[in-house]
């Protein structure tokens, strides 16, 4: 009896990133083919410059290839258009970013809820919902605090919890430790690999050795090539 | 969520947001103000001329209503020409003339209105009794503290003065028989009326003159066909509807209609700059944040509707604020432009009309609207990743 | 007397060729100069034919357009519709019915002239008029000029609080746009006093162009306005004129408004610690 192959959940192949700086064409990306299986944990490791965010972008559907195809779930991803790109994200993408990016204006809680206001879920089940994520994250005490009232750990897990609003496909990590000391980073990178042990699919960019070592598998660029995948 | 993100975004800058609330009040009551004077004028003037009921006017020909010192002659065959006319229900000869009244070894000059009693629409009686008798006359507040008079006093008046021998003329002794508001009366002027036939004895040569025809039109009656019928039936006068007084009063004072149409667009157009820049500002220092909440999957058109949203939450503070500023200004300029010479009391020059104030302030947050646009549209559209990238230099 | 002469102006345009005189023994028709309004709206040239009398309905007499002339600039009389007429004086006494009387005498008097003690001297010697000075009688007559200047002066007060208004808000707005960049040469050590003044700096430069291009524009507009309201009223008189107190007034105001405002948003801005700058 063999095995049911699943399709990836992000699959690239042959993708070029190319880019206008001053006067000159940058090449970030040249010929990335890579698949990321439901269920993984990659984080995806490199020198400065090498494409890296390029890439995870590229995954995250906010930006676009210059050549090549991106699916994500099975669904062509790479000419999307805006409209079909931002629902695409909303639903299925869970963003963190290395600045976390908090909108200052609003409390944890909010923030939490806020892409779920945007998908049009009702304001009693968003609040539920977002009260939950926070208590998952471990915040469950800091709802109303503002941004500017928590430390850079605890915004970064609110941002975690964010971007898990909506039970996206994939979670996806830029430098998540990257504004972060040491002992609260080991924090980011325990929740990390809960998120996965219950399922999530996660890649991360990172430059962090111990976040690259909590992953399932690595994948080298350098360049804009994998090296080592 | 996106009102609740504006108005949170305007508190976090309080002053950045007070300081263009301020701004836009401003061309707000700047707004205000030209559209009420451009309309004022003439709304104030129109209700001026109809507050009595006399649709028409008959002056000698070629003037206007006590432009010159000329008369109408044949008072009595014009009235009953007029009386021909069905649609004419009411008929008001007056003639006016400058008077001497002598008290004491004093010579205080005025106007005086020969009038009819019963049909007359040049005052209002405030206390006392009409002129009735033919010795009877009546008074304003204005005349009666430069004589130091009273209700029940008796005064020499004389119509003529000759400088060389001087003697006056057409004197006679009249009773104050009461005080009046003269409706058309500017408000340093003295004034009194009179019999008509009481002011002709005192002129001496003008008799059955009058200086203007006051008629009232039947209801239902147009008062545009009954002035033409009167022009045929009358060459020697002018007769003057409502609206071509107005439009007349529009040529003279067209200047002021143009001042307001000028300063009236370009405030509108400032409140318009200061919300665009104040947009742009907002936006060009969110750019991260807004980067973000397109990663996150906000659309485009949410990102702007949330932006504009404070846009018109400022404008539409400014312009609520701005009417309060508008109508104060409004006052204090009316009081200056109210001084001008033989200008009737009852005119104003700006004048609060409801809906041209709405839609003027409705422009003004409109302009709004569309000031936020632009620049939201923009910071919305910028690709996520490079301003993501830029963010994170920064 | 000319105000009832007006009222009573019967205008027969005829052409200068025909219109042949009522009577063998009539006199050769007598000149009279009219006002460019007048000829405008009565298609009226020299040489024309026209009845003038006293009164409406009345053939009067018959008399020969001269000459058109332009009135001179008197703000008082500008938005009337009056028309004017200029006649020899013995026709108009007799046309009028006035006899051998005139409103005033106009007296023009050597450089020379003492004009107060031959004012007094007149009124000493006058039985049944006064003599006064010209320009006492102007500042007497002129009442509605002087509540337009007002009215324009209120206007121009209020436009220029506006305006402070306007600018500093726009000002601060602008400045504030810098706070990372003010937040960043903080973070380098640059003192607070160098980062004000360069602000500043700019400010005035930024002023000082704007008052360079706004003197411009104003000298544009005013050019436009008397262009358009000569144009309209037919009248010599300048409705706007840039003088240079103007020019000087509008410029130093705006540079202290300019430089204040930059000053007020750079004082906040430095006085604020630089991580907050940066939104931290």
């Amino acid at each position: 009896m063999s095995a049911r192959v699943e399709s990836p959940i992000v699959s690239l192949r042959d993708v070029r990133r190319d880019y206008a700086l001053g006067a000159e064409r940058v090449h970030a990306l040249q010929g990335v083919t890579l698949d990321v299986e439901r269920g993984d944990y990659v984080a995806i490791v490199g020198p400065s410059g090498c494409g890296k965010s390029t890439l995870l972008n590229l995954i995250g559907v906010i930006d676009q290839p210059t050549s090549g195809t991106v699916a994500i779930a099975g669904r062509r991803v790479d000419a999307m258009s805006d409209r079909e790109a931002t629902q695409f994200r909303l639903r299925n993408i869970g963003f963190v970013f290395q600045r976390f990016y908090l909108l200052p204006i609003l409390s944890a809680l909010e923030n939490v809820a806020l892409p779920m206001a945007e998908a049009k879920v009702s304001k009693a089940v968003r609040i539920e919902r977002a009260a939950e994520l926070l208590r998952y994250v471990g915040l469950g005490n800091r709802e109303r605090h503002r941004p500017s009232e928590l430390s850079g750990g605890e915004q970064q897990r609110v941002a975690i919890a964010r971007a898990l609003a909506n039970g996206p496909t994939l979670l996806l990590a830029d430098e998540p430790t990257g504004e972060l000391d040491a002992r609260t980073g080991a924090e980011i990178i325990s929740l990390f690999q809960r998120l996965n042990a219950d399922g999530t699919t996660i890649v991360v960019v990172t430059h962090d050795e111990d976040l690259a070592s909590a992953s399932r598998r690595k994948v080298h660029i350098r360049d804009g090539r994998v090296v080592d995948a | 969520m996106r009102a609740a993100l504006a108005q949170a975004s305007l508190i976090r800058h309080r002053a950045r947001t007070v300081l263009a609330v301020l701004g836009v009040a401003v061309a707000a009551a700047m707004l205000l103000d030209m559209v009420m004077l451009a309309t004022g004028m003439r709304e104030s003037f129109r209700e001026l001329l109809l507050s009595r009921g006399f649709e028409i006017r008959l002056a000698p020909k070629g003037t206007l209503p006590f432009d010159t010192d000329a008369t109408i002659p044949g008072v009595g065959a014009i009235t009953a020409t007029l009386r021909a006319n069905p649609d004419i229900r009411e008929i008001s000869p007056v003639l006016g003339a400058s008077i001497h009244i002598l008290a004491g070894n004093r010579d205080v000059s005025g106007s005086a209105l020969g009038i009819d009693p019963s049909v007359q629409g040049d005052y209002e009686l405030l206390s006392g009794r009409d002129v009735t008798t033919p010795d009877a006359i009546v008074a304003n507040d204005h005349l009666l503290r430069q004589l130091g008079a009273r209700v029940g006093d008796t005064l020499s008046v004389a119509t003529g003065y000759d400088p060389q021998t001087r003697t006056y003329s057409g004197q006679r002794k009249l009773v104050v028989t009461g005080r009046a508001r003269f409706i058309y009366g500017a408000a340093d002027q003295s004034s009194s009326a009179m019999r008509r036939e009481t002011l002709e004895a005192m002129g001496g040569q003008a008799r059955d003159r009058a200086s203007l025809f006051m008629v009232r039109v039947r209801k239902g009656a147009n008062a545009e066909q009954v002035r033409d019928w009167i022009d045929k039936q009358l060459p020697n006068v002018t007769a003057i509807s409502i609206a071509t007084a107005i439009a007349q009063v529009d040529e003279r004072l067209s200047y002021f209609r143009q001042l307001a149409l000028i300063l009236g667009a370009v405030s509108l157009f400032v409140g318009f700059l200061l919300v665009t820049t104040l947009v742009t500002v907002s936006v060009n220092e969110r750019a991260g944040e807004i980067a973000v909440m397109r990663a996150i999957g906000v659309s485009r058109s949410h990102v702007v509707e949330q932006i504009v949203l404070e846009g018109v939450a400022i404008s539409f503070a400014g312009a609520v604020l701005g009417l309060a500023l508008g109508l104060i200004t409004a006052r204090y300029l009316n009081t200056i432009l109210s001084a001008f010479p033989g200008l009737p009391m009852a005119i104003d020059f700006f004048l609060f009309q409801p809906k041209a104030a709405w839609s003027a302030l409705g422009l003004l947050i409109a302009s709004g609207i569309g000031a936020g646009i632009y620049p939201a549209w923009r910071a919305a559209s910028l690709p996520i990743a490079e301003s993501l990238r830029r963010e994170a230099i920064a | 007397m000319f105000a009832f002469l007006l009222a009573s102006l019967l205008v027969q345009g005829s052409s200068s060729v025909g219109g042949a005189p009522a009577t063998a023994v009539e006199r050769q028709p007598r000149t009279i100069a009219i006002d460019e309004t007048l000829a405008a709206r009565a298609h009226l040239k020299v040489g024309d034919r026209v009845s003038i009398s006293a009164l409406p309905g009345t053939i009067g007499d018959t008399v020969i357009v001269g000459a058109i002339v332009r009135r001179g600039a008197d703000p008082s009389e500008v938005a009337r519709g009056d028309l004017r007429v200029r006649m020899h004086l013995d026709q108009i006494q007799r046309i009028a019915g006035y006899g051998d009387r005139v409103d005033r005498f106009a007296i023009a008097t050597t450089p020379a002239a003492d004009i107060p003690r031959l004012i007094d001297r007149i009124n000493r010697v006058a039985f049944g008029f006064n003599a006064y000075r010209s320009r006492d009688i102007a500042v007497e007559t002129s009442r509605t000029f002087q509540v337009v200047s007002r009215f324009h002066r209120a206007i121009g007060i209020i436009t220029i609080v506006a305006s402070s208004v306007f600018l500093l808000c726009i000002m601060v707005l602008k400045v504030e746009e810098r706070r990372r960049d003010i937040a960043a040469l903080r973070l380098m050590g640059i003192s607070r006093a160098t980062v004000v003044r360069s602000i500043v700096m700019e400010a005035a430069v930024v002023a000082v162009l704007g008052s360079a291009l706004g003197v411009a524009l104003g000298w544009a507009a005013s050019l436009l306005v008397n262009w358009h309201y000569q144009a309209l009223y037919r009248t010599p008189l300048e409705f706007s004129m840039v003088t240079p107190p103007t020019v000087v007034f509008a410029v130093s105001l705006s540079l202290v408004l300019g430089i204040a405002a930059g000053v007020v948003a750079s004082l906040r801005l430095v006085r604020t610690p630089p991580l907050v700058l940066f939104g931290r």
